[in-house]
């Protein structure tokens, strides 16, 4: 439910106004239900005190009037007082008790009328003295009245009305006329269940109203977010409807501008993209038409050396060795503008990667044996599978162990592979002159070289590492290097084993961790 | 009688260059500077194989050779200055036989010139394969009795297989026997001149029954 609250807008809008219309809902009906109550009790006791005082005038005149002297004759009208009144009223829950005041000369020998049922306990002491004090005027009090009624006892509300009586011969009586008010309470309950009810039923109306206009006010705004969505997936010319002048047009408008002007915006990124390849592959077929001709001829030169004199001999052999740099110098630039136009796409098969470190290694061994480079291999039996684009591994491969051989001054050349559940790795180490720090960082920057004053022997074009660099994120791995002078230098592929997971922890690590030059 | 090579590129110094090397192994050059002349100058010749630019004025590479695939099997080799995936695999489908990317060497273009030249040879004069008969000596293929016209690329892929049935060759093991490579190269050589192969002799042949293939080793006939 908070879950739900915190998620959507609309059930908050409407939680908040169900729980606000409550609040004022039942405030209104407590205001109503103590009116209607005040207003009923009030038209009752007036009505009670109209009777009452009536009733009262009607005791004196009877008794003023009668002409009775023996007790008996008193009796007889103090017991016709009760069941009179009793008849008199308009309702008829009315009892009549007609009390003798305490504290009078002489003894009571008349019985004082009581109805039946009426609990002369329901007239307080302090309520008696105050109708005794108050000089013939008529006193009312609310009392709690209660009946047992086939053993259930009932409580209601109820009005004792007072008056002191004189009655010749007999002395100062009190009359008192107790009025049962259940059937306004009656009245009373009805009212409140009725705005119960009422109030209940209207906070459910109010919560579905405020449901269905905030349902058509989120529609717009979720219409626009699934819009966004398929935008966000590629369905450029997607856009919202736009109907109307009001706020939602305007959000629909503005949005459909915003996604105009994006669309606008890649379909001029993806045609300077295209021709940015149409380019390198035109700058491809120009530059190489010529250069075929240029070793064609150069070759046939080449070839013919040993008839030529000395000085033609050795710019035939110049020629040649400078078409061949020249022929890698143009590979490796277009393969790397290739991957500046996004245009590479890796040809992702499952390969043993020992095979192709094997490869790698077999390839670049006429350049060992020429430095004196020897090369050992640490690698776990068996096949090492992983899913990558042999070629391209190859070829980074082979690039390292070039640049290990030309780096490592003849000293022996390390090739560690290893695997983990994720990952297999490839660890190549030289131990030659090694790389200060500053140099560590431009280590993969584009025609950079270690040493410019170095001789140039390996004919590298200072692309190699760069592309290595790239080939490695074209397969969401990771190419680390750790360097320090005069120790060598240790470069690290890592591979996911399976296209597009995580690598978490390379199965190999590097000599020392702090000298770590992180790439990719 | 030396071969005759016809080299259609529009790049007048390629072409002469091209034509130097070609002389000076043994083969009698002819020259077509742009496609749309290309056909006419293949029937006036009748050249024993041709060298053809993928890019070129007018008609570009990959339509002559599928004119010059239309009335002859004489062998095509592509000259691409692109390894784009799509090229290359549009010149094969094309009818190319081989491909060899600029720049290229003297003698990796004679290498694969010669390749394509040479006969296929066989121990037996006949062999049949299925319902398909190939005559080794005449260079036909008979099914069911009726010639069915193969380059002679395909023809010797078919003789290949047929010659051993049964026993699966890996598309290296192709690329050696057939096309005369002695390292690694493009294995889609093989896979689009065996759809082309499947498309002349199988009955339906996107469910061959002559040429199968081996799931994840290669191929095998019968």
């Amino acid at each position: 439910m908070l879950k739900l609250l915190r998620r959507s807008v609309q059930a908050r809008a409407v939680a908040t106004t169900v729980a606000l219309s409550g609040v004022l809902i039942a405030a209104l009906g407590g205001f109503l239900s103590f009116s209607i109550g005040n207003g009923l009790f009030e038209a009752r006791l007036s009505q009670i005190l109209a009777e009452s005082e009536a009733a009262v005038i009607d005791v004196q005149n009877t008794f003023a009037a009668s002409s009775v002297n023996d007790e008996v004759a008193l009796q007889t009208l103090l017991n016709s007082v009760v069941p009179k009144l009793e008849a008199t009223g308009v309702a008829d829950t009315r009892r009549v008790a007609l009390l003798r005041s305490p504290g009078q000369a002489g003894i009571q020998l008349l019985q004082s009328p009581i109805s039946s049922g009426l609990d002369t306990q329901v007239i307080g002491q302090s309520f008696r003295e105050e109708v005794r004090n108050s000089a013939g005027r008529v006193l009312y009090q609310s009392i709690q009245l209660s009946f047992a009624e086939s053993g259930i006892t009932r409580l209601s509300p109820g009005i004792v009305v007072g008056s002191p009586v004189e009655i010749p011969l007999a002395g100062k009586y009190e009359l008192y006329l107790v009025f049962d008010l259940s059937s306004a309470q009656q009245t009373l309950d009805f009212v409140q269940q009725t705005l119960l009810i009422g109030g209940l039923v209207l906070i459910f109306i109010i919560g579905g109203v405020s449901y269905l206009v905030t349902s058509w006010l989120v529609r717009p705004v979720k219409i626009a977010a699934e819009v966004s969505e398929e935008i966000a997936d590629g369905a450029l010319e997607v856009r919202l409807l736009e109907k109307g002048e009001d706020v939602i047009a305007v959000l629909a408008r503005s949005f459909n501008k915003m996604a105009d002007s994006l669309q606008r915006q890649i379909t001029k990124l993806a045609s300077v993209s295209k021709m940015q390849q149409r380019f390198v592959s035109d700058v491809s077929h120009e530059l190489r038409t010529p250069l075929t001709t240029i070793k064609l001829a150069g070759d046939l030169l080449f070839e013919a050396r040993d008839t030529l004199d000395p000085t033609l001999r050795r710019s035939a052999e110049l020629l040649h060795g400078q078409i061949v740099r020249f022929e890698v110098l143009l590979n490796d630039l277009l393969e790397i503008s290739r991957y500046d136009a996004g245009a590479v796409r890796a040809e992702l098969e499952i390969h043993d990667l020992n095979q192709v470190v094997g490869n790698a290694i077999a390839s670049i061994d006429p350049l060992a044996k020429n430095r004196g480079s020897q090369v050992e291999v640490v690698a776990p039996g068996g096949e090492i599978l992983a899913e990558f684009d042999a070629r391209r591994i190859e070829r980074l491969l082979r690039n390292l162990l070039a640049n290990a051989i030309e780096h490592g001054e003849g000293k022996p050349i390390r090739v560690e592979v290893g695997e983990n559940a994720h990952a297999v790795a490839v660890n190549v180490s030289d131990r030659g002159i090694g790389m200060t720090k500053a140099q560590l960082e431009r280590v993969f920057d584009r025609f950079w070289r270690a040493d410019p004053a170095r001789k140039r022997t390996s004919g590298g074009t200072g692309l190699g590492l760069a592309i290595s660099l790239e080939d490695t994120m074209l397969h969401g791995g990771t190419l680390d290097v750790w360097a320090a002078p005069d120790a060598g230098a240790t470069f690290r592929l890592t591979l996911p084993k399976v296209q597009g997971s995580e690598i978490t922890e390379s199965p190999l690590a590097l000599p020392n961790s702090e000298e770590l030059g992180d790439k990719a | 009688m030396t071969p005759k090579i016809l080299v259609i590129d529009d790049d007048n110094a390629l072409r002469e260059m091209v034509g130097i090397v070609l002389s000076s192994a043994g083969f009698t050059p002819a020259y077509c500077p742009d496609g749309d002349q290309a056909l006419e100058k293949f029937k006036q010749f009748e050249p024993d194989l041709v060298l053809l630019d993928v890019m070129l004025p007018g008609k570009d590479g990959i339509a002559v050779c599928r004119e010059i695939r239309n009335i002859s099997g004489t062998p095509i080799i592509m000259l691409t200055a692109k390894t784009e995936t799509t090229d290359v695999v549009l010149g094969l489908e094309a009818g190319a036989d081989d491909y060899i990317v600029k720049p290229f060497e003297p003698s990796v273009l004679t290498a694969r010139i010669k390749a394509r030249l040479r006969p296929m040879t066989s121990l037996e004069d006949t062999v049949t394969v299925g319902p398909l008969t190939l005559d080794v000596v005449g260079h036909q293929v008979l099914k069911n009795g009726s010639p069915i016209s193969l380059t002679p690329l395909e023809f010797n892929l078919l003789l290949t297989l047929a010659q051993k049935p049964k026993q699966v060759f890996t598309r290296e093991m192709l690329l050696e026997k057939v096309w005369g490579y002695h390292y690694k190269a493009d294995t889609r050589l093989v896979n689009v001149h065996v759809q082309r192969l499947r498309s002349k002799i199988e009955e339906d042949p996107d469910n061959p029954k002559i040429v199968t293939t081996v799931r994840g080793i290669g191929y095998r006939a019968g």
